[in-house]
């Protein structure tokens, strides 16, 4: 009954914990523009990150070391740093843009500008990061973001013309008036809020955090492989509020209340309540992973003690980096940047850095010396060698459609 | 080697000369802020509807109003520092200038009666907002 238990909340968690800003924006933006016909990347993104997470959860259990930690000890120190500095890179950004975010959403609650909170948001993330325990944290705001589903109920109460939805997301084909290249941007962006390299430290981490051992495994799986999938339902039902309320009308939605439209519409004020906290839930939970996995591969790389498991006092460098960011990232949110754009960057640019996360999980996970009878099936190993090469395409070919589609506008 | 330094030269003059100013060029930027501005009067309409309805409550709704107002003026801020290249141009500006006018105004109006918490009052000024809509996204259309 207690593993069952684990294994119930393990789910809920993973698909309350898979939304971020980066999906909230992606999505929505998506659906604004170009229906459903952008729906498959979801699903490319969502079967990428279930296969990387699960491999990185393997690996992080057999080894009881995070994936980080072996890259470095795998590939040599020169390739770990490129790999370091790309997803520290993207991984900052990623936590300035979940800063935002809980701004944003607050600012929805409150009607007081975003920027005033931006401080106060950054004080509770690292307070939450320094004295919260690491499951206590990660089961509050992994069901709390279970309010998003709201999206999911807002949609089926709309009862819309599900067929339609379906032969848009099934005939994928550039709308109208609008370009390839733009569609394939977004394509790009799409995949890079499904796939950001941070979930894979946050997870690889967490397994150790949680000190996983072998009879984890099925655990493993089944969060990944159950809770991801649904937690992507989630997105897709925000790019089909967007379909069906934004597009006809030809609204961009460049900011959260936009987003929030839909749900709002359909479901009065108690579904926008609940909306307002699966926001803030998404983006907070998504503010602590950001600023623990900048502290993880940080510490991860260089050897420093790391973890919540381990005393503040006993990771005093993890704790600092952690903090550093917080404060760099509140600092860029404060210099007036529009959260929402740094969002859209972080996603796209996360797509360019992505074959620099997975190419090294892959590597290890098909380590014997590491993984011993663990390594990665024949299936996992071809379907790994498949995305890779995926993410390599969308690594070269992002930033010429950036220029080309000036970011997509 | 005298011909491909002559080739190097004309290729580096030809990159410091500024972005071309033709009338169609202008003429993709007023339909591209059309679009925006269209956007912005769409999300107010949504706006006021679920205020009429009592879909949302009046902090959100002020917000939603302040981030469609500050759209549109972006837009408007930004077409009329582009410089019109010709008549043709002028009379574009003039015709669109006139809408984003009317789209701004009613917008200011909206949210300021919102910040104020009088949403049983947004009905009125935001009847004009439909049609106003519907000519901007036929100007969008005309000029994509």
């Amino acid at each position: 009954m207690k593993r069952l238990f684990a294994v119930a909340l393990g789910i809920l968690t993973a698909i309350g914990g898979f939304v971020d800003i980066g999906d909230i924006v992606a999505n929505t933006e998506t659906g604004a523009r170009f229906g459903m016909s952008l729906a498959w990347v979801v699903v490319v993104g969502v079967v990428g990150i279930c296969l990387f997470a699960e491999m990185a959860g393997r690996v992080a259990t057999v080894s009881k070391r995070a994936t980080f930690d072996l890259v470095r000890e795998r590939l040599g120190a020169r390739v770990a740093l490129v790999n370091l500095v790309a997803s520290l890179f993207i991984t900052f950004l990623t936590l300035a843009a979940e800063i935002g975010g809980v701004a944003l959403a607050i600012e929805l609650a409150t009607s007081v500008n975003y920027l005033l909170w931006v401080p106060i948001v950054a004080f509770c993330v690292w307070l939450v990061i320094w004295r919260v325990k690491f499951d206590l944290m990660e089961n509050v705001f992994g069901l709390l973001g279970l309010a998003l589903v709201v999206t999911a109920v807002a949609l089926w109460r709309l009862d819309p013309d599900w067929g339609g939805l379906l032969h848009g997301a099934t005939h994928p084909a550039v709308p109208q008036g609008e370009g390839h290249p733009s569609w394939w941007y977004f394509a790009i962006a799409l995949l890079g809020a499904a796939m950001t390299p941070y979930e894979v430290f946050f997870f690889s981490s967490g397994a150790v955090e949680e000190g996983w051992s072998r009879a984890d495994l099925v655990t493993n799986r089944l969060n990944v492989y159950i809770g991801f999938p649904l937690g992507g339902l989630l997105s897709l039902s925000l790019m089909a509020g967007a379909t069906l309320f934004l597009e006809p009308r030809g609204i961009q939605p460049g900011h959260l209340s936009q987003v929030a439209l839909p749900t709002a519409l359909t479901l009065g004020k108690l579904g926008l309540a609940v909306l307002l906290v699966g926001f803030f839930a998404a983006t907070f939970g998504a503010a602590l992973e950001t600023g623990l996995s900048c502290g993880y591969t940080i510490a991860q790389y260089f050897g420093f003690q790391w973890g919540k498991f381990v005393r503040p006092a006993d990771a005093p460098r993890f704790h600092l980096v952690a903090l550093v960011s917080i404060v760099l990232g509140a600092g860029l949110v404060l210099t007036t940047l529009d959260p929402i754009t740094v969002t859209e960057y972080s996603i796209v640019l996360s797509a360019a850095a992505l074959p620099l996360t997975y190419f090294p999980i892959l590597v290890v996970a098909n380590d014997p010396d590491y993984m011993g009878d663990k390594v990665n099936s024949r299936f996992s190993n071809a379907l790994g060698s498949v995305y890779l090469l995926l993410l390599l395409v969308v690594a070269v070919a992002t930033i010429p459609l950036m220029v080309l589609t000036k970011a997509g506008s | 080697m005298r011909r491909s330094w002559m080739a190097l030269f004309l290729l580096l003059l030809g990159a410091c000369t500024g972005p071309v100013r033709s009338t169609s060029v202008y003429e993709s930027k007023a339909g591209a802020t059309a679009e925006t501005v269209a956007s912005a009067v769409e999300t107010a309409r949504l706006a006021v509807q679920a205020a009429q309805d009592g879909d949302a409550y009046g902090r959100y709704l002020t917000q939603l109003l302040a981030d469609a107002e500050k759209d549109a003026d972006a837009a408007q801020g930004t077409f009329e520092g582009i410089q019109p290249p010709d008549r043709r141009a002028d009379q574009l500006r003039d015709q669109l200038d006139e809408l984003l006018g009317q789209a701004t105004d009613t917008l200011t109006e909206l949210r300021t009666l919102a910040r104020r918490g009088r949403f049983a009052e947004l009905a009125e000024p935001a009847a004009p907002l439909a049609g106003l809509a519907e000519e901007l996204h036929a100007f969008a259309e005309a000029h994509a």
